[in-house]
């Protein structure tokens, strides 16, 4: 239990994807014009993430570390992924059409979003993995956690960000700051709130 | 001859095996895994839509209620949408789609936009609003900041909506259309809370700027501009195309020549020249 939290305030809050990795900004800053649109992205994400790491980390512990080719990890994850999403969508579009409707285009968008490749390589680095969760031993349960909540954490800084944009885009901002520039700013002070969560020390 | 040898001999061919062979492994499984899944989940695309998509204008400026062209399109396959829903389409591609779908060529003839308030400064304030520049925020204060109910508030919602840029508000704090770049979408007819923006034939010359239905004395309390209902237009107008409903001249345009008459006769200007 005590683990299971860990890992939801890790993956969520201190090592939040977009705000303290800096990973799938592109979406995080294309997408988030409107809450509806940015949570179809964060849901699609999420899935993507946890079917991922579902996949990669036993290809990576059972596959490539015997035949000690782990320098393949980056060829092989990118590949694992863009199949991941091609079949998802097709699977989603036949069995969930309004699920399909609400992600929309932004599946296949995914495809090559660092943020994906990001947390599998990040699971299956175990040294760091361990002493980031504070755990003994690293498994697939752990993985597949981790990358649900790493989901988790990215859908819930898009749709913040989409409502502070929505905000934003009616204030009366100067001139010069008007549009992308206020969003950088916004986006920057949102980094700079996630950024306490590493202050805190879990004990 | 150097780098030869050294390739030669540093090359470890049955670790290229391995590489080779874990790729392709991985290639086929997923390219297999990929076909079936497809031929599982395999869905009829209905022909239909994508024809009738080709035909359409493609502008996705969401006027017709739905998301974007391809939802008109499905929603045209299948019988739910009118194809007078949409305002951007050519007559003679609408023809082409309604061969296509199978239903009935609605004959509508093109419109324009028309905003029915010429108040803006002229109308009186209720109080001074200071906030988001936005109607739809402004609305929300006491049904908007002018006396008049069903006043144009200047906010800007309909500029900002327009996907074709045909709206805009000049000093005199109302929007005005474009009639020559609106194309008639209805998104902004969508959008305004006070619906005050109207469609009228783009052939139309004239159109009352008012549609504020109370009598005389309300109306001259909260406008200076704003119709009193005195029904000079309709009585002067030669061609009897004006007929007065509920203090407000409705106008006929197909018996409607444009010979001005109601614009010279009307007391408070309140028919525009369109």
């Amino acid at each position: 239990m005590g683990n299971f939290l860990m890992i939801i305030i890790m993956a969520v809050f201190v090592n939040n994807f977009i705000l303290v990795q800096f990973l799938g900004i592109c979406p995080f800053l294309g997408v988030s014009k409107q809450t509806g649109n940015a949570l179809g992205m964060g849901l699609a994400v999420t899935l993507v993430m946890t079917m991922t790491c579902l996949i990669t980390y036993p290809i990576y512990q059972f596959i490539l570390v015997p035949l000690g080719l782990q320098y393949l990890e980056i060829i092989v994850f990118i590949f694992v992924i863009a199949s991941l999403v091609q079949m998802i969508e097709k699977f989603i579009k036949k069995f969930s059409p309004s699920l399909y409707n609400a992600m929309g285009v932004y599946l296949p968008l995914i495809t090559t979003n660092c943020a994906v490749l990001g947390v599998a390589e990040l699971v299956i680095d175990k040294a760091q993995m361990l002493s980031l969760l504070g755990i003994e031993s690293m498994n697939i349960g752990v993985a597949v956690g981790y990358g649900f909540f790493a989901g988790v954490g990215f859908t819930l800084a898009i749709v913040l960000m989409s409502g502070l944009r929505q905000k934003i885009d009616k204030l009366d901002v100067a001139p010069a700051l008007k549009g992308f520039p206020i969003t950088m700013i916004a986006a920057s002070f949102m980094a700079m709130a996630f950024y306490i969560f590493n202050m805190i020390s879990i004990g | 001859m150097q780098s030869m040898i050294i390739l030669s001999a540093t090359i470890q061919w049955n670790k290229v095996g391995m590489v080779l062979g874990i790729i392709a492994g991985l290639a086929i499984l997923f390219g297999i895994l990929i076909i079936v899944v497809t031929k599982v989940c395999h869905i009829e695309e209905d022909e239909k839509v994508t024809a009738i998509l080709s035909h359409l204008a493609g502008a996705n400026c969401g006027g017709c209620g739905h998301s974007g062209c391809s939802g008109f399109a499905e929603s045209l396959a299948c019988g739910k949408a009118c194809i007078g829903d949409c305002k951007v389409t050519s007559k003679e591609e609408k023809e082409i789609i309604c061969k296509i779908a199978g239903i009935e060529m609605s004959d509508d003839e093109p419109t324009v936009a028309v905003v029915r308030c010429g108040g803006g400064v002229n109308a009186v304030d209720k109080f001074d609003y200071v906030g988001y520049e936005d109607c739809i925020n402004q609305v929300v204060i006491m049904g908007g900041d002018k006396l008049c109910s069903t006043a144009c508030l200047g906010g800007g919602t309909c500029v900002k909506v327009c996907p074709v840029g045909a709206i805009k508000i000049d000093g005199d704090g109302v929007a005005h259309v474009d009639k020559s770049i609106c194309i008639s979408c209805g998104a902004c007819i969508g959008k305004c809370p006070k619906v005050v923006i109207d469609r009228i034939p783009a052939k139309a010359k004239v159109y009352v700027a008012c549609n504020n239905h109370c009598k005389a004395k309300e109306v001259m309390s909260v406008c200076k501009v704003g119709c009193i209902g005195c029904g000079m237009c309709a009585r002067s107008c030669p061609h009897g195309a004006i007929t007065m409903v509920d203090n407000i001249p409705v106008f006929d345009y197909d018996k409607c020549t444009g010979c001005m008459t109601c614009v010279e006769k009307c007391p408070r200007n309140i028919i525009k020249v369109h």
